[in-house]
């Protein structure tokens, strides 16, 4: 009696798998065109570009393109490659995520375990601030800058950073300690452990897939600013994604795509690199707060 | 060990009351349980003892010293708390020893003291695990082991047996009774079970909507208590409450109760001086399950027993015994009898009636008349 209705039944999921899968496949290839042309592009000769077949492999593989972008290419005045501004990126993303994934993970504890009268609003105003655009705060941020005397400075962008991570950092760890039971800081209480001693030895040992979350999060974002690297510090101690489209527009005469394609590969690669390494611990995370316990 | 005393309590909320002025002292070495419905207020007033909730009005007194504006962790208490708190980072030989480090005990005493609990506790083999790779009885353990490693002044118990199954639980419980009376500590102990209250406590403080209803031993509760609301809660099967109006007799006071039949019963009481007064008013008639028994099975030496015969309405076997429903004066009666008794629901049964505990409750105010 049921048995037609089962092979039908089978028969249509299988039809629809195999239409979802096609569609997903089309997307995806679709999506990764243009790295692929980038990486391509990367690995050909000039001459070979010339020819005019961007998605044909190279004919010889080269790297020079990378070592050129890496090291010697030209850069406004200065020949010396993007790896000093690689540096001065990591110089100022390091210390950027490290303060504002603790000042976020404080201020998380503070708002779910140590409430105070308003603890919403204050809330609620770390939330709007992530939702303000960065444009607006440029001209006050600049001025607060030159008052602070780190104008132009990578102390004064990771100043900016901070300011603008806490917003997001807060919001994640604020989710998360909210599902964390407070019982374990009263059983701590009173075992003696004082404000610091149990958010550094309760609550910070419990938090490592939101520490991931957040890490990524802010290590992407900031990684990959430009506005603020452009505005504040575009000089010589200018962060990469600055130094990349100055590297672009650096004109020499003739256009180096490769090099182009290896200085933007180099630049993007870090950001990659986290996501493959921790992704898994990214859903976990962000799926953490969800589920109680 | 000490003493604890807690003097006319009060805790609000914003302008709610949860907390009306609770009382009471125990001695050092005494086992308190606070027992009551959810919401009565025992969990709050627990909490206010270890210092992690606010003293609105009142003063909570530790071994002869005031405790109301001290840090938690300087009222030298030990808190075992109903989901454990286990911090999950740590091992269990961490777990029981953060607070021996957190008051800068040196390592050595540190080490030695574990060792101590865990032999105790019989849980060394588990020292080197995580919280998450335990059992729930396991876990009950560690939370106990790291209240008792600070060997405080006193124990506080948070409901510490809810989380655990049937069987598990009636073990803790006995563990928890023969820790206390090996150690002799004083320990302040929250259930909301009443069963878990009478076999551990030595002092019971019986709370309803943040009033004390009664503070007794477990035996004085159960045999005297205070109002109808201990009555009915105390006890399992609960105390048997019937409408009765009391009436005066050639053998003394009796309480009468009308049957629905139109059927009159007098069971006649112990006598008292203030029953006089109440001599046709009504009252409620509190009778315990075990009181009223098969013939056979009753104390005759009393000369308090009435028997009388009534139609069964269920029966159900616990093995040991046969509870036995019927109704009286419109209420549903249990009786406790022998499991051999024969009484079959449908059928008219002989119940014995033993007055001897019989208590009598105010039927206005639910106040016990003594």
């Amino acid at each position: 009696m049921s048995r037609p209705y089962q092979d039908s039944g089978v028969g249509a999921q299988r039809f629809w798998r195999v239409l979802i899968y096609t569609t997903l496949l089309v997307f995806a290839l679709f999506y990764l065109l243009p790295l692929f042309v980038m990486l391509v592009t990367s690995f050909k000769s000039l001459d070979e570009i010339r020819q005019g077949n961007m998605m044909a492999l190279p004919e010889v593989w080269t790297l020079e393109p990378w070592f050129k972008a890496w090291g010697s290419a030209c850069i406004g005045l200065t020949c010396d490659g993007i790896h000093t501004y690689f540096w001065n990126t990591i110089k100022m993303v390091v210390p950027a995520v490290l303060i504002a994934t603790l000042l976020g993970a404080l201020n998380g504890y503070v708002l779910t375990k140590w409430r105070f009268r308003g603890h919403r609003w204050v809330f609620g105003l770390m939330l709007f601030g992530c939702f303000i655009p960065f444009q607006i705060v440029l001209i006050p941020m600049s001025q607060v800058l030159g008052n602070l005397g780190i104008a132009g400075t990578t102390t004064g962008l990771v100043l900016v950073h901070v300011t603008y991570g806490i917003g997001f950092s807060t919001l994640f760890f604020r989710n998360y300690y909210e599902a964390f039971p407070t019982e374990l800081v009263k059983a701590a209480m009173i075992d003696g452990a004082g404000f610091f001693g149990i958010f550094w030895r309760i609550l910070l040992p419990s938090s490592g897939p939101i520490i991931v979350v957040t890490v990524i999060w802010l290590f992407t974002n900031i990684w990959n600013d430009f506005l603020f690297g452009a505005s504040f510090n575009a000089g010589e101690g200018a962060p990469m994604m600055v130094a990349l489209n100055n590297l672009v527009n650096s004109s020499t005469g003739v256009k180096e795509y490769n090099v182009d394609m290896a200085a933007a590969m180099i630049a993007a690669l870090p950001t990659l690199l986290v996501y493959i390494v921790a992704g898994r611990y990214f859903v976990r995370g962000l799926m953490a707060g969800s589920v109680k316990g | 060990m000490a003493s604890l005393e807690i003097k006319n309590i009060r805790k609000s909320f914003g302008s709610t009351e949860v907390l009306h002025g609770i009382d009471i002292a125990i001695d050092d070495g005494d086992f308190l349980v606070l027992v009551g419905p959810s919401g009565c207020g025992k969990s709050t007033l627990l909490n206010m003892i270890a210092g992690l909730d606010d003293i609105t009005a009142g003063e909570i007194v530790i071994g002869g010293e005031t405790m109301n504006d001290r840090h938690p962790s300087k009222r030298d208490i030990a808190m075992v708390f109903q989901s454990y708190a286990l911090y999950p980072s740590m091992t269990v030989e961490k777990n029981i020893s953060f607070g021996l480090e957190m008051r800068k005990v040196d390592k050595a005493v540190r080490k030695q003291r574990v060792a101590e609990v865990a032999q105790m506790l019989q849980i060394e083999p588990l020292l080197k695990r995580k919280p998450g790779q335990l059992s729930g009885g396991q876990r009950q353990r560690v939370a106990m082991g790291r209240a008792l490693v600070r060997d405080p002044k006193i124990f506080l118990f948070d409901e510490p047996l809810s989380n655990l199954d049937a069987k598990l639980r009636v073990d803790m419980r006995t563990e928890i009774k023969k820790l206390h009376q090996r150690l002799g500590s004083t320990i302040v102990y929250v259930t909301h079970d009443q069963i878990e209250a009478m076999t551990l406590a030595t002092r019971i403080a019986i709370m309803k909507d943040g009033v004390l209803q009664q503070l007794g031993t477990p035996q004085e509760v159960y045999d005297e208590p205070n109002n109808l609301f201990v009555a009915g809660f105390m006890g399992s099967p609960s105390m048997n409450l019937l409408p009765a109006t009391l009436v005066d007799t050639d053998a003394g006071i009796a309480a009468n109760i009308q049957q629905s039949s139109g059927e009159s019963i007098n069971l006649l009481l112990k006598p008292s001086e203030n029953h006089a007064q109440w001599i046709g008013k009504a009252v409620t008639l509190g009778i315990r399950p075990e009181t009223i028994t098969d013939p056979g099975s009753a104390e005759q030496n009393t000369g308090l027993v009435t028997q009388i015969d009534c139609e069964v309405n269920v029966t159900e076997p616990t093995g040991a015994d046969l509870f036995v429903f019927t109704e009286l004066g419109g209420e549903e009666v249990v009786a406790r009898m022998r499991s051999n008794s024969g009484a079959t629901a449908g059928e008219q049964a002989a119940f014995s009636f033993n007055m001897e505990k019989a208590v009598l409750f105010d039927q206005d105010s639910g106040e016990r008349i003594y």
